[in-house]
């Protein structure tokens, strides 16, 4: 009995991998073939890199590349920046209104980002960050769920290390250097694997919010490059897919051991 | 202890958590260069006192100064001290070198100054070599003498410790012991120390603190602990078996004394018909050089005999026992020592 329902679980999982893979492996396929020879899924036809010469002639990818690095880069500095300050005053800073406050950030976590979009668009340009990569990662650097992840790992350091620090003359940001943010590692790599995974893909906001080829990030650039006035060449469209894709993949198969280690640790699943 | 300029005063200080009682009326007065032990059953207060004196908290009432200085609002960092704390708090992403210079480094000492004192504090804490290893690659024993030296390497007057061995096991608590008490001295620095084992306070401390319940019962020498207990607390907590208690009523000619208190080596066993007390034994715990013989008796508690080598004596058995006068501690009805017969005053907090 054990045993039937232990190959069962190995086989529904074998068929979720499956599924959940499929569309880069037609992707891949697609990339690597004309195009009556991948929706023909002729098994023998010559593979061609063609299609990726075609896609990268289409579209300033390198401009988009570099945007999307960019950005990704100013969302992690500014979220590292603010959570972890704000993650030790919910820590460890006793103030008047502490823990409404810390619900008030929580319940942000409820908020579909996609529902504040008119509301972000209106304070970017007020702001006078319209078509500009900080306006694009702006909203998203005081996230809730960074201050709350930073919280718990820096509940989780015992309160002597805190005291010990104090008594050798550390204040209150040497403090929060010296002893909670390196001992709060594990977490702050987990939370980066996250959020670069996250922007790196985002496609609505910067679609909204970005307006020429300078500002533009790759998913953004993707969508225009794969518009239907463009023709609909669909080897092309996965070459370029392929192409956008390919800094996070090759990096995640490259670091796996070390992000699912640091997931572990983080206490995060 | 009353010299003319102590090193650490603390004057009426009191510290409440909510209304309860956290410590109440602690008056101390520390020589320069003395071992004080802070000693109690958990609960007493004694970690308070400590954590007070090194301004992890500050008190409700009452002063706390430092080498002539008031510091009873100042931060920790500002009081010349260093700490040593139970759990060691060294810092696990730091090898045992950066986690001994950590202060220096936050006071911005010199790099050069800070490898001489970081070489002379492993040298004498015997951890030289270990320099690169992190805490997690250490033994308890290492642990704590890196916390050691973390605390001596700054080169502070006075150096707070609290229950710096009880993580430790029996054999290495004896010689960590020796080791902490001759560095004391040869430092030549001023230590409290927070226990709960008498044994560690008895023969370490040049002065014992004893607490209860958020107060100071006596301050003093061990030795006038042991042999001048101010109160009946006091007496029933030092020593090893502790101070027996007889009801004042149940010994003929003791003056107006409601308890009177007795050490297990001043009793010995006399012939039927020639004691002062009979007793019926109840348990005997045979301990090597000598057995303690517990005895049970209506108007008294925690009387012992003690009697060299092995003795088996079946439970039940009559014993009477014999002691002199001038070994007894008297006690009043609120159990406060009476002035004793000799018409020496009693010794009284302070």
């Amino acid at each position: 009995m054990s045993r039937l329902s232990r190959h069962f679980e190995a086989l529904g999982a074998l068929l979720l991998a499956v599924i959940w893979i499929s569309p880069l492996v037609f992707a891949f396929w697609a990339a690597f073939h004309s195009t009556s020879d991948a929706v023909n899924f002729n098994l023998t036809s010559p593979w061609t890199l063609d299609n990726f010469r075609t896609a990268w002639e289409g579209a300033p990818w390198l401009r988009y590349f570099l945007n999307t690095f960019v950005l990704v880069t100013v969302i992690l500095i500014g979220q590292f920046v603010v959570t972890t300050l704000a993650g030790f005053a919910f820590a460890q800073v006793r103030f008047p209104g502490r823990d409404v406050l810390f619900i008030l950030v929580l319940m942000q976590l409820f908020i579909l980002p996609e529902v504040l979009i008119v509301e972000n668009y209106a304070m970017v340009s007020r702001l006078g960050l319209f078509d500009s990569i900080l306006g694009v990662g702006m909203p998203y650097m005081a996230s809730a769920f960074g201050i709350f992840l930073m919280r718990q790992a820096f509940k989780g350091v015992p309160i002597e290390l805190h005291e010990a620090a104090r008594v050798e003359g550390c204040g209150w940001f040497g403090i929060l250097w010296r002893v909670y943010v390196p001992l709060a590692r594990p977490t702050y790599l987990a939370y980066a694997l996250v959020s670069v995974s996250t922007h790196w893909n985002n496609f609505l906001w910067p679609l909204i919010v970005t307006n020429s080829p300078d500002t533009r990030p790759l998913t953004v650039g993707l969508s225009i490059f794969g518009a239907p006035e463009n023709g609909v060449d669909i080897s092309v469209i996965s070459a370029a897919t392929m192409m956008t894709v390919a800094p996070l993949l090759i990096a995640f198969l490259v670091f796996q051991r070390q992000f699912v280690q640091a997931f572990l640790r983080a206490g995060i699943k | 202890m009353s010299a003319t300029n102590p090193f650490v005063h603390v004057d009426n200080v009191a510290k409440r958590w909510n209304g309860q009682l956290g410590v109440e009326n602690i008056s101390l007065s520390i020589p320069r260069g003395s071992f004080v032990a802070l000693l109690g059953p958990s609960g007493c207060g004694k970690s308070t006192t400590l954590r007070l004196l090194s301004g992890l908290e500050l008190p409700d009432e009452g002063t706390i100064a430092i080498d002539g200085r008031d510091v009873t609002n100042a931060a920790p960092s500002d009081r010349n001290l260093s700490m040593v704390f139970q759990s060691y708090a060294l810092f696990p992403h730091l090898n045992v070198a950066e986690n001994v210079v950590f202060g220096l480094k936050v006071r911005r000492v010199a790099a050069a100054e800070r490898r001489e004192k970081l070489h002379r504090a492993l040298e004498i804490t015997g951890l030289l070599g270990y320099e690169d290893r992190k805490p997690g690659e250490l033994s308890g024993g290492q642990r704590q003498r890196v916390a050691l030296a973390r605390a001596i390497v700054a080169n502070q007057p006075l150096c707070l410790m609290d229950e710096p061995l009880s993580n430790l096991d029996a054999k290495l608590r004896a010689s960590v012991r020796k080791d902490i008490k001759k560095l004391q001295t040869d430092l030549g620095i001023t230590v409290v120390y927070v226990t709960h084992d008498q044994t560690e306070a008895m023969s370490m401390a040049d002065m014992v603190v004893l607490m209860k319940d958020g107060h100071i019962q006596q301050a003093g020498p061990p030795e006038e602990l042991y042999y001048r207990p101010a109160n009946t607390f006091v007496a029933e907590f030092v020593g090893a078996p502790p101070m027996a208690l007889i009801d004042g009523a149940a010994l003929p000619g003791v003056g107006g004394a409601a308890r009177v208190g007795l050490r297990a080596e001043n009793v010995t066993v006399a012939e039927p018909g020639q004691g002062r007390l009979s007793c019926t034994v109840a348990d005997c715990e045979f301990l090597g050089s000598e057995t303690f013989i517990g005895l049970s008796h209506p108007a008294a508690s925690g009387l012992t005999v003690s009697l060299p080598g092995l003795r088996h004596i079946p439970a039940g058995e009559k014993m009477e026992i014999a002691f002199s006068d001038k070994d007894l501690h008297f006690f009043d009805a609120a159990g406060q020592r009476l002035a004793d017969p000799a018409g020496q005053p009693a010794f009284t907090d302070g």
